[in-house]
């Protein structure tokens, strides 16, 4: 299954940070936090269901996200997504890395084409 | 235990699992629906962008950290699920392994007690064979002399202790004599082993000094049967050959030694002694850091010293070494049983073949349940474990088969075969399943079943989705490279059968040519009794002379007796050395002439075996102490020094004694098994033999009396055991057997070398014949659909027989090639083990390949008529 070529893949990772951030926003199903994804990157990103139902089964195996059953907006049962506190707390330490991370690596990446 | 909550939550979470993904695509169905498009499309569309959703559920549950161990159970469960839908299949593949892992266990639990498992004794690793050394190799044998310098030597050795190898055996005289095993040992040899008294002491210096008295420890054993167990027998006397010895301890029960023993007296061995006869052994242990070498490199200065000291003690190229005590017990059999690993490790591996080829053709058949369960959504390495699973569940169940079978297997070869093999006990009681023999047996099941289980495995992993669940039922067939694969290992099987095959053969005939030898005497009738002539009385030849004469007076007068004699060797174990010298024979520089074996023996002892005296005389009565002293040689001995004179009339002079002149010459008797050229022998009236030599004798060997009998000789041990103790004054006999049976034991390494390898050989062959047959008939029965038609056509059957025959031997005639030459390039390590046929021997390389394939003719011929008798209507209406 082939991505369209204006959307890019997201780096290895990064998939776990942004359902964190989704998430943070209060309980959420699985569907919307794709649909939110793509919005909120103005659909520049499409999270594929084969990565997002792992990545959310994976966070909630390690606790950073806890789930429950409850009626969603069309009065069908959903599994909602919360983040724990622990989820809360590796968010913050995750985002401010990332932050971080893109700081240097721009810099670099700068520096590089300046160079050239 | 969160893990073991989710494998048994394990349903709702499936549940869960489907519910949450089924929501998102009614959402996302509902959404496109809301935005305009029809409703089909919309769930068309949707299941499109949305992917499998049988991947994505194994993704989420790969994520629950359970699926390892679940899967594994998964795989284990449908493993055995699938095993016992095809029993057939499965019988064949365990029974195929557990014959080659029981056979395996086998011989890796001989190995095992009898090369692996340490030494009973404190720190074995340590304890080391002294050995003399010279031109002629190393023998683990001892003088006085060399004992004594040994015993210096305590910069590398502690605990030097001499001990006897076998020793004559001891008689508990009294009312109910009995001969018990006992050694003569130095004082050090119990704290070497390891001893704990249970009463008393062990030897002191003082009673393991000459002329120390007579005192004796005992074992455990002894003390509880003979005595009652006791407790205050310290300090008491009890009779050993007729005199009084003094009980100084008890052992504790566990000592065992080898060779095992009963009781214990002092060495006595003099300080000063200048004794250079070698008749014990002597071991020690190194001293903690000093390595092999240091302690021979020590040891080659002390026998350049003595050697300057003592100039004709030790020769010139004479020398002294040790080896590890282990090594010593069982360097004999450590070749034969690398050979049996080596011949077993190849039923093994064609028992691996086969199962291989069984495990392809099912897989063959099974290929569109694996694109199936592809298609679902497995993975190929989901699927290559479901797949090795299976082949353990195999390989385990055939192991599990393969100990039990191997245990009961082992001990019944070890009863019906007595291999003679050091450590193993009687009828290999000692032989037994520990931890080296499970860890083996278990890995050897672990990597065989990774072994045959790969091939499928890798098949699979090869395998195309799309062409296979096109292919239509059965006939989706093997693919041209599984075909080479199953080619190749059948291949195989053939060449590693025709290996054992011709192995087996080889040692079938030196089994046949041992038996077909003429070992110079006529064993049968004939009964042979040990006795143990010890004691002051027998230190001197005319005691043992007495002794001699009474016993055989007696014997000749028992009514069925037809001939009697005492010797102190029997054939096939004439071992005493002799140099020798020719009365009038310039011999150069050398200081004898040459050297011999040597023995004593009564008159009587030529007729009793039937030996052909070829020229001159035997001996009479009348060759006692008082004659003059005469020898008898055989012919080996005429041919080497007098090949072209009639030695008769010549004198020849024992060590240094005084010279005796020849009066006869008989044929060779085979002196060290039949598979062995006799030796030039020197034979000596027992009433001549120097006393020196009789005392020596006297302490290391038993008597031998042998008797001829009318008919079966076990009917008058009652009346040959009562008169013997009349005549020597009490003494009883001990290893009562006939001559037939000690023939039959001398060759018992040789036949159970040869009755192993046979079985092997037989199981090699069937396993081979079932692989061919199983190719063939598999490859039949894919191509029913093509014979058919080719019939339909109007082909002629003779020839579509032909074809499949060609098929199968053409295969067996490339093993038997390969086979042939492997088998040129390894029964070299089979030569030692041969007699009266050379390891490329050509009637062995022209019919083993001939009976092999013709068993494979045989094998492929059942599918061959199958196939031409085909009915092309029933072939052509198959699926």
């Amino acid at each position: 299954m082939k991505q369209a070529n204006n959307k890019f893949d997201l780096p290895q990772g990064t998939l776990d940070l942004l359902i964190m951030r989704v998430v943070a926003l209060g309980p959420i199903h699985g569907y919307a936090i794709a649909q939110r994804i793509q919005q909120m990157s103005r659909d520049a990103l499409q999270v594929q269901q084969g990565s997002l139902y792992p990545a959310l089964h994976r966070l909630e195996y390690k606790k950073l996200l806890s789930s429950r059953w409850k009626s969603s907006e069309t009065g069908r049962e959903a599994k909602f997504y919360e983040l724990t506190a622990s989820g809360r707390a590796r968010l913050k330490a995750e985002t401010e890395n990332w932050s971080r991370l893109t700081d240097v690596i721009g810099l670099i990446l700068k520096g590089t084409l300046e160079g050239i | 235990m969160g893990w073991l909550r989710r494998l048994f939550t394990r349903n709702r979470l499936e549940a869960d699992l489907d519910k949450e993904l089924r929501f998102h695509l009614e959402s996302q169905i509902a959404d496109k629906v809301r935005s305009g498009v029809p409703e089909n499309e919309a769930r068309r569309l949707t299941r499109l962008e949305f992917g499998g959703v049988e991947q994505i559920k194994e993704a989420c549950r790969e994520q629950r950290g359970t699926l390892l161990l679940e899967t594994a159970l998964q795989d284990l469960f449908f493993g055995l699920r699938q095993l016992r839908r095809k029993p057939g299949f499965t019988i064949a593949a365990v029974a195929a392994l557990a014959l080659g892992i029981g056979a395996n266990t086998a011989i890796f639990s001989v190995v095992n007690t009898v090369l692996l498992k340490p030494l009973t004794y404190p720190d074995p690793g340590r304890i080391v064979r002294f050995m003399y050394t010279s031109p002629q190799g190393a023998i683990g044998a001892a003088s006085p002399v060399d004992f004594n310098i040994w015993r210096a030597q305590t910069s590398v050795f502690e605990d030097v202790a001499a001990y006897d190898l076998r020793g004559p055996g001891f008689n508990l005289t009294g009312p109910v004599p009995e001969q018990v095993q006992g050694l003569r040992a130095s004082r050090d040899y119990f704290r070497l082993f390891g001893a704990h008294m249970l009463l008393g002491h062990t030897f002191t210096q003082q009673e393991d000094s000459p002329n120390g008295g007579h005192v004796v420890a005992i074992s455990y054993g002894l003390w509880q049967t003979r005595f009652g167990g006791n407790p205050k027998i310290v300090g008491t006397a009890i009779s050993l050959n007729n005199e009084s010895y003094t009980v100084v301890g008890v052992l504790g029960r566990s000592f065992v030694t080898d060779p095992p023993a009963n009781l214990w007296v002092p060495f006595q061995i003099d300080p000063n002694s200048t004794d250079l006869g070698h008749s014990f052994v002597v071991a020690g242990r190194l001293k903690p850091g000093v390595t092999l070498a240091q302690a021979d490199a020590e040891l080659k200065l002390a026998a350049d010293a003595y050697r300057r000291r003592y100039p004709n003690a030790v020769g010139p190229k004479d020398g002294f070494k040790v080896e590890p005590l282990r090594d010593s017990i069982v360097s004999g059999a450590r070749k034969l049983l690398l050979l049996l690993l080596g011949a077993v490790s190849f039923v093994l591996l064609i028992a691996c073949a086969n199962v291989a080829n069984l495990l392809l053709v099912r897989a063959a058949d099974r290929k569109r349940e694996f694109a199936t369960r592809a298609a679902m959504g497995a993975s190929r390495v989901r699927i290559m474990r479901q797949l090795l699973t299976e082949s353990l569940v195999l390989a385990v169940s055939g192991g599990v088969l393969g100990l039990a079978l191997g245990f009961i297997g082992v001990r019944a070869l070890l009863a019906v075969s007595p291999a003679v093999l050091p450590r193993v006990g009687v009828h290999g009681a000692a032989v037994g399943i520990d931890w080296r023999v499970l860890a083996y047996t278990l890995g050897v099941s672990l990597i065989t079943g990774i072994l045959f289980g790969l091939f499928p495995a890798i098949g699979v992993s090869r395998l195309n989705l799309n062409t296979t669940l096109k292919e239509g039922g059965n006939q989706s067939g093997a693919g041209l490279s599984q075909g080479r694969v199953r080619s190749m290992l059948v291949v195989s099987e053939v060449s590693l059968a025709l290996v054992l095959l011709i192995g087996a053969t080889l040692l079938i005939r030196t089994y046949i040519a041992l038996r077909s030898v003429n070992p110079g005497f006529d064993a049968h009738d004939v009964l042979t009794l040990e006795m143990s002539l010890t004691g002051a009385r027998f230190m001197k030849t005319a005691g043992v002379a007495q002794v001699s004469r009474d016993g055989r007076e007696r014997l000749n007068a028992i009514p069925g007796v037809e001939g009697s004699a005492f010797s102190c060797s029997l054939p096939l174990s004439v071992g005493i050395g002799m140099p020798f010298n020719i009365v009038g024979r310039p011999r150069g520089k050398s200081r004898w002439t040459g050297d011999a074996r040597w023995m004593s023996a009564s008159p009587g002892y030529f007729s009793v075996f039937k030996i052909p005296i070829l020229r001159g005389r035997a001996f009479t009565e009348q060759d006692d102490g008082a004659a003059p002293d005469v020898v008898i040689i055989n012919e080996a001995f005429a041919k080497q020094y007098w090949p072209k004179r009639d030695p008769l009339g010549q004198q020849i002079q024992l060590g240094h004694g005084i010279g005796r002149q020849i009066v006869g010459i008989v044929a060779d008797v085979r002196d060290e098994g039949l598979n062995r050229k006799p030796h030039p022998l020197l034979i000596v009236p027992t009433a001549q033999v120097p006393n020196g030599l009789t005392a020596l004798i006297a302490n290391v060997l038993p008597s031998f009396w042998v008797v001829r009998t009318h008919g079966d000789p076990h009917q008058y041990i009652p009346a040959i055991t009562k008169q013997l103790r009349l005549a020597s004054g009490g003494f009883p006999v001990a290893h009562v057997s006939p001559m037939t049976e000690i023939m039959v034991l001398s060759t018992a390494r040789q036949d159970f070398n040869m009755l192993l390898l046979t079985i092997f050989g037989a199981i090699a062959l069937i396993l081979a014949a079932i692989g061919i047959y199983g190719l063939m008939a598999y490859s039949v029965a894919q191509r029913t659909r093509e014979i058919g038609i080719r019939l339909a056509l109007g082909a002629d059957r003779g020839r579509i027989r032909n074809f499949v025959v060609w098929q199968g031997l053409r295969l067996a005639i490339v093993g038997v090639v390969i086979g042939i030459a492997a088998a040129f390039g390894l029964t070299r390590f089979l030569a030692s083990f041969l007699f009266g046929v050379k390891t490329w021997d050509p009637t062995v390389f022209a019919t083993v390949p001939v009976i092999l394939s013709a068993v494979a003719l045989a094998a492929v011929w059942i599918p061959a008529m199958r196939a031409s008798r085909l009915d092309p209507q029933k072939a052509l209406r198959m699926e």
